[in-house]
């Protein structure tokens, strides 16, 4: 039975033409970046810093350093916006259609329809960092050849890695920007669980988003970003350093389980005190 | 089938169900009226889980459906106004995924269904081509699929047109007739509840005013048309001979039980008021609604519940 309501999840989720909005749009963005990237002044900067720290420029403008460059600023501003658009529809949208109504006079108990809800959510949140990931690497591969990869993210990330070592912590690291899709959407999630519009559930969690990033850009918070969640997304990132930080992956780890927890549950409490009217 | 003991149900400061006891006996037709607001729709999601009463208890199939919801759900299908439908999805598909949530569905008891409602030539058509009536029937065939032995209808002819509500009421006996199903029906249409229920329940604001056989209803009716040279002075007449307890609309009083209409016209000739017809009303249930309405609004008709 779990098995068929997820599965009911997934029909509902992957029927639906503005789940493919997300991918869409990163198609889109991708290659706008990579004719960008190809055909201004962004490669030759590029090079130039590879240059001045004693690189060969030729050996690192590659597949791989493009697929980063370009994966950054969509992580940073369209995965919050799709991964919390799928969210917020999520339960708030049933509500609003009524569909939620019909399911639930139905033997079904709320919690298992909450589970198998956020279950299918996550499971969209992985495959659009697949995706995205994969896409990436493909259309970057289309225009440069497949050498070593170069990585810089200030504060973050400066490294130099060969094509094979390279690829793989590139795997890696989309296994972590999994977890942080996930937790996004989870918080919109758990506003779409509160009897509200469904636009509303979305506003409000990247309302949370940008005032995270907005309180972590303010020098007085620097001693409490730890609290902020775009530090531990940021994790991804730290893979490409040589040794990984593995301390530090982890903890921010354990912090985004916990914050998907802790949401899934404010989330499912909420909705099994709500009173489901027409 | 059904029993709602004290049931209460509040929205912050506003009671939309109080002390609400009601009791739907296994092979009725049952027949949930009230005006909007009343709290038929909220009584309803009582009876779903839907809505969590304040106070009271509410037992469906014998199951308490706040403690064991999924129990006393098993055997109950719902249809609601205006029903909902995953519109870019197939009407199979719906299908399939409803049912999924009371219990794994055979693609044979589908196809049974949608025989039984008469939607099988388009059952892999998207929902959003289907027309009003169409989607009556797919919320009918939603309904059935696990094999009900409760069946509640929220104002299910809303929005449709008469042939639509032919079409439901014509369904709605079939149901009954050929699989002896239970059948709560709320409506605002009384002459569908009429030709429909076998018992009715009245509600006016959040409270049951009357529950009874539909019988019982045409019995109740005690108003009458009064049309005179003077109808003040008439009422002045009849009150102070303790010969009618209401009056409304300047045309209608309603006797005092024992009380005939002989007797009200050798009153008003003896007082020297002119009567120019006098006639007890149709004993529709329209009358005996609009009546008892009219003797709960105010303070005077909610001194005197006539409750069965």
């Amino acid at each position: 039975m779990f098995y068929l309501h997820l599965r009911n999840e997934l029909w509902k989720l992957f029927g639906k033409k503005r789940t493919y909005i997300g991918f869409a749009m990163f198609l889109l963005a991708q290659n706008a970046m990579l004719l960008a990237f190809r055909f201004t002044k962004w490669q030759s900067d590029l090079e130039r810093m590879l240059q001045g720290n004693g690189y060969l420029a030729e050996e690192f403008i590659s597949a791989l350093t493009v697929a980063v460059i370009m994966l950054v600023p969509q992580i940073l501003l369209l995965m919050p916006l799709y991964t919390t658009l799928v969210g917020g529809d999520m339960v708030a949208k049933e509500a609003e259609d009524g569909t939620l109504r019909m399911i639930l006079s139905r033997p079904v108990s709320r919690f298992r329809l909450l589970l198998v809800k956020w279950l299918a959510g996550a499971i969209f949140a992985v495959t659009l960092v697949l995706v995205l990931g994969a896409m990436a690497l493909l259309f970057a591969r289309i225009w440069f050849p497949w050498k070593g990869m170069f990585v810089f993210a200030p504060g973050h990330a400066f490294a130099i890695l060969g094509a094979g070592e390279g690829w793989q912590r590139y795997l890696l690291a989309h296994v972590f920007m999994a977890v942080n899709a996930t937790t996004m959407l989870s918080l919109a999630f758990m506003f779409s669980c509160c009897n509200m519009k469904p636009a509303a559930a979305t506003i409000l969690a990247l309302s949370y988003l940008f005032v995270n990033l907005v309180l972590e850009a303010i020098p007085f918070f620097d001693r409490f970003e730890v609290w902020l969640l775009p530090y531990h997304f940021r994790c991804w990132l730290h893979v490409f350093n040589s040794p990984v930080p593995w301390v530090d992956v982890l903890q921010s780890q354990i912090v985004l389980v916990a914050a998907n927890l802790t949401v899934f549950i404010i989330g499912a409490t909420i909705f099994q005190m709500r009173d489901i009217k027409s | 089938m059904i029993q709602l003991s004290n049931a209460r149900k509040e929205f912050g400061r506003r009671v939309a169900v109080n002390d609400l006891s009601l009791a739907v006996p296994s092979g009725e037709i049952f027949g949930l009226l009230g005006h909007n607001g009343a709290g038929k729709s909220t009584a309803i999601g009582m009876m779903l889980g839907q809505v969590w009463p304040t106070a009271g208890a509410v037992r469906v199939c014998g199951h308490d459906v706040t403690r064991h919801r999924a129990r006393a759900l098993q055997k109950v299908g719902a249809i609601f106004e205006s029903p909902a439908f995953y519109d870019y999805l197939s009407g199979w598909r719906n299908l399939e995924i409803l049912s999924t949530y009371t219990a794994p569905t055979s693609p044979q008891r589908i196809r049974e269904v949608l025989d039984w409602v008469g939607l099988s030539q388009r059952e892999h058509s998207p929902v959003r081509t289907y027309s009003h009536g169409m989607r009556a029937r797919l919320a009918l065939a939603q309904a059935l699929l696990p094999h009900p032995e409760l069946l509640i209808l929220d104002e299910p002819g809303e929005g449709l047109d008469p042939e639509g509500i032919h079409e439901i009421r014509q369904t709605v006996l079939r149901l009954h007739r050929e699989l002896g199903l239970t059948i709560l029906l709320s409506s605002h249409l009384l002459s569908e509840v009429e030709q429909l229920c076998t018992r009715i329940a009245v509600l006016h604001n959040g409270r049951r005013v009357f529950q009874g056989r539909l019988e019982e209803t045409r019995r109740r009716n005690h108003w009458v048309r009064l049309q005179v040279s003077d109808f003040a002075a008439a009422v002045r007449v009849l009150e102070s001979s303790g010969s009618i307890s209401n009056h409304r609309e300047g045309e209608r009083i309603a006797l005092r039980p024992g009380v005939e209409t002989d007797e009200v016209v050798r009153r008003l000739v003896a007082a020297d008021i002119a009567v120019f017809e006098i006639a007890r009303e149709a004993d529709s249930l329209e009358s005996f609604y609009l009546s008892l309405m009219s003797d709960y609004r105010g303070e005077k008709g909610a001194a005197s519940e006539p409750e069965a």
